[in-house]
């Protein structure tokens, strides 16, 4: 099934940015990893009012929670939209996990976490002031399954008994039977096949309720009606300026995550990349309250900031579950020759590529599929040790046991964006890797759009390409799943698992973890899956990509979860 | 304008004697000449490249990770973006790959492409040209019509579409050139038919067509000597713009493809690194200028020495004007091989038009043309 919005970063980046609201990463007390700055919000204590400002570059295309594809609910969504569950807003590892949001619980699963039962807190309302019900959440549901209100997860469609072919609450106003609604504060979803990660799913902007008498269809997104501690008043351009501002029947009694510090906040998008990093590390005027949530710091930007203590202070660092690497179509030769496989990834130098993509501070180099965080399972493990830069020598001897002793000539397929996941400096620094094997690549660069169809589409699948996936919630089960489930190859321009890899042992131990409620226990089994795929070589993971934003002078209270990788709008505050 | 001028004051074809004047006059202008000396410096660094980089001892794809600071970002290390005696002109950020090596290599790609795009161009023009101006009236109103087509299109805009469409496997710099001459040959075209159309109605063309030449041979005889003057000026114009294409395809990832090095290509990579890596943007940028100023100035000498009248008259009533002026009667005089006929045109330029128009009668349509003659130089 195409989980499109996360399979290459730049998409991730983009949805993330709309959506998601993978926000800045700031440095409070973050443990993240390497956060940045800790020092200076750490000693400002936060306090109510002001306006922040967020300066983005993708617009909030499409508000409307029937339609956006969040991860944990999103960056800027989630001021406005709650959802019966929420991620953590903590910093790091602790961010990755799910807590009760509008429910009281994460979801209490019967019959094999395939029914899945949530009750709502006391005291809810929308900024009306009228009463929050389960009906409503079932309503958005609905909604998201009309076709002109696209754009949302597709896995409720796969998930929900009887679901697959319903047109939405317009055309079908009888909904669906799956998910039922015993009285306004019960609300239970009946699923065709174990889920134990449901309650991760259920942080998505679908499960946010959706008044049906205020649904106004597809204008709904101008004018929505909030549930959280912001409404909006002005949604300009289809998201490009949003102007929130308090909403006075969100009480924090009811809501223990979002911490609503700002009195407005502004949400400009449609800034260029470049321009956002300058405003943000000159802070002059209002850009001392801004952050944003969508713009990385670039090589460059990083090499200015660096020297600079003042700026580097207000440097978040965040990870977000993501991972890079070299794809194989074993269907085409030689890559059906493991030894082929296995040689290109001993030849693989990480540190030039990594420095072709901003060097170490915005990389760390990957061995593993799953990306370095306890919540997707990760298991360390390197079936082909080769260093940081690589072995040629031990390339060379396992060609020559393929059968090439004098080497081979392959082409590597990459999108010719520049600075791109997939872009050119990765597939030049590979290039030059290989030659060191005795492999000559020839790159096949395509233009963006051209190389997502080309590298989706099984019939035009080439052989040796560069990919990205990210999950759309931090766990094993969205990142192995799309990727090596041989049930989720589908022909017609979005299949994901690139080695068509169909191994029933694989999908049997999937479908086994995915019966799995305790997500720890979980974790364990995603791991160990992990490192049993990946010494079939059908994948050479590369790096794992490191967020560092810039956040204005004024700026406090930064948490940065390992969920997002971004800073969390609902946490900052400017005075 | 000039170019036409230029062409016009050539009505009397250069007899063989010109090129050496030519060049006595070309070698006192002392700007044309260090043009020249700049062009033939980047022409030997292109075609020396590779014995340039042995010099060095480097290449242009080996990565040298060690002489970056990855966890800045990839800046190089050392001062001015890693310049030593091993790496003349620095790194790369990020790959580490040598910038001088990149530097001389791509002057091939960017000078080549430019040339070769140069010579399609005037080919086309000339060929299209001569057959409007000798043509008749309706292969000329069909073959103009072509060429307003192809001057009025965006062809840097056509050329990113052209790119973006031909598969990955064709030859890039020769798409390259192929697309930029295919596109641009417009001004060549409609320089070449003013100026047939100006030299028909001169008094030996006429007599060699009433003698029955054919419009092939008048071409081949009478058109072309004539024509080498304003279409050399031309093209030496229009090679800098050439180049300056090519960069900006480059630039904008439709030019050539990694890890082939161009000048555009690497003022491409290197715009986000203006704060950071100053020099890595300098260099490149350094040697479009230079370069582009050195083919200016130097087709500008050309020009002047093909036609020193037109320097004056493009400067009458300013004092450098006049100065200019008196030089160029200097030169005139100077060059009295260059017969009296021509030196006592004291007026260049309008001894054809009173004769175009004579000529023209009450055939508004000629008439019409010569005013497009007119009109195109300007």
């Amino acid at each position: 099934m195409p989980h499109l919005p996360l399979v290459s970063h730049r998409t991730s980046t983009r949805i993330g940015v709309i959506v998601v609201g993978l926000a800045l990463a700031g440095g409070t007390a973050a443990c993240g990893p390497k956060s940045g700055g800790g020092a200076k919000a750490a000693d400002a204590s936060p306090h109510r009012g002001g306006t922040l400002y967020v300066l983005n570059n993708q617009a909030q295309e499409d508000f409307d929670p029937a339609r956006l594809y969040t991860s944990g609910g999103g960056n800027v969504p989630s001021l406005v939209y709650r959802t019966l569950t929420t991620r953590n807003r903590a910093d790091g590892a602790a961010g990755s996990k799910v807590v009760p949001d509008l429910a009281t619980d994460t979801g209490e699963p019967s019959q094999n976490a395939t029914v899945w039962t949530y009750h709502l807190k006391d005291g809810l309302t929308y900024e009306d002031g009228t009463p929050i019900t389960t009906a409503d959440i079932k309503y958005d549901i609905e909604r998201s399954f009309a076709p002109e209100l696209s754009g949302g997860a597709p896995y409720l469609r796969d998930w929900l008994v009887g679901a697959a072919g319903y047109q939405g609450p317009y055309k079908d106003p009888k909904g669906l039977s799956a998910i039922q609604t015993p009285d306004a504060k019960t609300i239970v979803f009946h699923l065709n096949k174990p889920e134990g990660e449901f309650p991760l799913l259920a942080t998505q902007t679908s499960f946010a309720p959706v008044p049906k008498a205020k649904d106004t269809g597809v204008n709904y997104a101008e004018h929505p009606v909030s549930s959280g501690p912001y409404r909006v008043v002005k949604n300009e351009n289809n998201g490009e300026h949003l102007v929130l501002v308090r909403n006075p029947h969100w009480s924090a009694a009811t809501d223990s995550q979002r911490k609503a510090y700002p009195d407005t906040i502004d949400v400009q998008s449609g800034l260029d990349q470049a321009v956002i990093d300058q405003r943000l590390s000159a802070g002059v005027g209002k850009d001392a309250d801004a952050v944003t949530t969508d713009t990385n710091l670039g090589p460059a930007e990083l090499a200015k900031i660096t020297g600079d203590k003042n700026l580097a202070s207000r440097v978040g660092t965040g990870h977000f579950g993501y991972t890079d690497y070299i794809a194989f179509n074993p269907k085409v030769k030689p890559f059906d020759n493991i030894k082929v496989r296995e040689a290109i990834a001993y030849a693989v130098n990480r540190t030039t590529v990594i420095n072709a993509q901003g060097g170490s501070s915005l990389n760390e180099p990957a061995t593993t599929f799953l990306p370095p965080q306890a919540s997707f399972g990760y298991t360390p493990y390197d079936p082909f040790p080769a260093g940081a830069t690589g072995n040629p020598a031990k390339a060379k001897e396992l060609l020559k046991e393929a059968g090439y002793p004098n080497g081979l000539t392959v082409s590597l397929t990459h999108d010719v964006t520049k600075g791109d996941e997939q872009g050119p400096e990765v597939a030049t620094a590979i290039q030059e890797a290989l030659k060191l094997a005795g492999i000559t690549v020839k790159l096949d660069g395509q233009e963006h759009n051209a190389f997502s169809d080309k590298v989706h589409d099984l019939k035009t699948e080439p052989g040796f390409f560069l990919a990205g996936w990210g999950a759309d919630w931090p766990s094993g089960g969205p990142f192995l799943g799309p990727i090596f489930d041989g049930r989720q190859i589908v022909s017609g321009g979005s299949n994901f698992n690139n080695a068509q890899l169909d191994d029933p042992a694989v999908n049997n131990e999937i479908d086994a973890i995915n019966k799995i409620t305790d997500l720890k226990a979980a974790a364990v089994r995603w791991g160990a899956l992990d490192k049993k795929i990946g010494e079939q070589a059908l994948t050479v993971p590369l790096y794992h990509p490191v967020y560092k934003r810039l956040f204005g002078k004024n700026i406090r209270n930064v948490v940065i979860s390992d969920w997002t990788g971004v800073l969390d709008i609902s946490q900052v505050a400017v005075k | 304008m000039a170019a036409v001028e230029a062409g016009t004051g050539a009505t009397a074809p250069v007899p063989a004697s010109g090129a050496r004047q030519i060049w006595r006059r070309l070698r006192t202008r002392r700007a044309a000449m260090a043009g020249g000396a700049v062009v033939l410096l980047l022409a030997l660094a292109a075609v020396g490249a590779p014995l340039l980089a042995a010099i060095e001892g480097q290449d242009t794809t080996t990565y040298h990770a060690n002489l970056v600071d990855s966890a800045a970002g990839g800046v190089p290390l050392g001062h001015l973006g890693g310049i030593s005696g091993s790496h003349w002109l620095g790194v790369e950020p990020g790959t580490g790959r040598d910038l001088f090596a990149r530097l001389v290599y791509g002057a091939r790609v960017s000078l080549g492409i430019a040339l070769a795009a140069t010579a399609l161009q005037v080919v086309i023009g000339v060929a299209l040209g001569l057959a409007a101006g000798l043509g008749t009236r309706w292969v000329d109103s069909l073959l103009s019509r072509i060429t307003d087509v192809f001057v009025v299109m965006p062809a840097l805009i056509l050329a990113i579409a052209l790119l973006a469409v031909v598969p990955g496997g064709f030859p890039r710099p020769v798409l390259l050139a192929l697309v930029l001459g295919l596109l641009a040959w417009g001004g060549f075209a409609k320089i070449v038919r003013a100026q047939v159309l100006t030299l028909k109605s001169l008094d030996y063309v006429a007599a060699s067509r009433l003698a029955g030449s054919s419009p092939w041979r008048t071409a081949r005889r009478e058109m072309l000597p004539a024509l080498v003057a304003p279409v050399l000026t031309y093209a030496a114009v229009t090679l800098p713009t050439n180049i300056v294409s090519e960069a900006g395809l480059s630039f904008l990832g439709i030019g050539v493809v990694p890890p082939t090095p161009s000048w555009g290509q690497m003022l491409s990579s290197a715009t986000t690194w203006y704060q950071a890596d100053t020099s890595y943007v300098v260099i490149p940028a350094l040697m479009v200028f230079v370069t582009v100023l050195a083919f200016t100035v130097l087709a500008e000498g050309i020009r002047t020495a093909l036609d020193p009248r037109a320097a004056a008259r493009l400067r009458v009533g300013t004092k450098a004007g006049s100065r200019a002026g008196a030089a160029a009667m200097d030169a005139e005089k100077e060059s009295g091989a260059m017969g009296a006929r021509k030196a006592s045109d004291a007026v260049p330029g309008t001894r054809a038009r009173t004769d175009a128009r004579t000529d023209s009668g009450p055939d508004t349509r000629s008439d019409s043309r010569h005013q497009d003659a007119g009109g195109e130089g300007a």
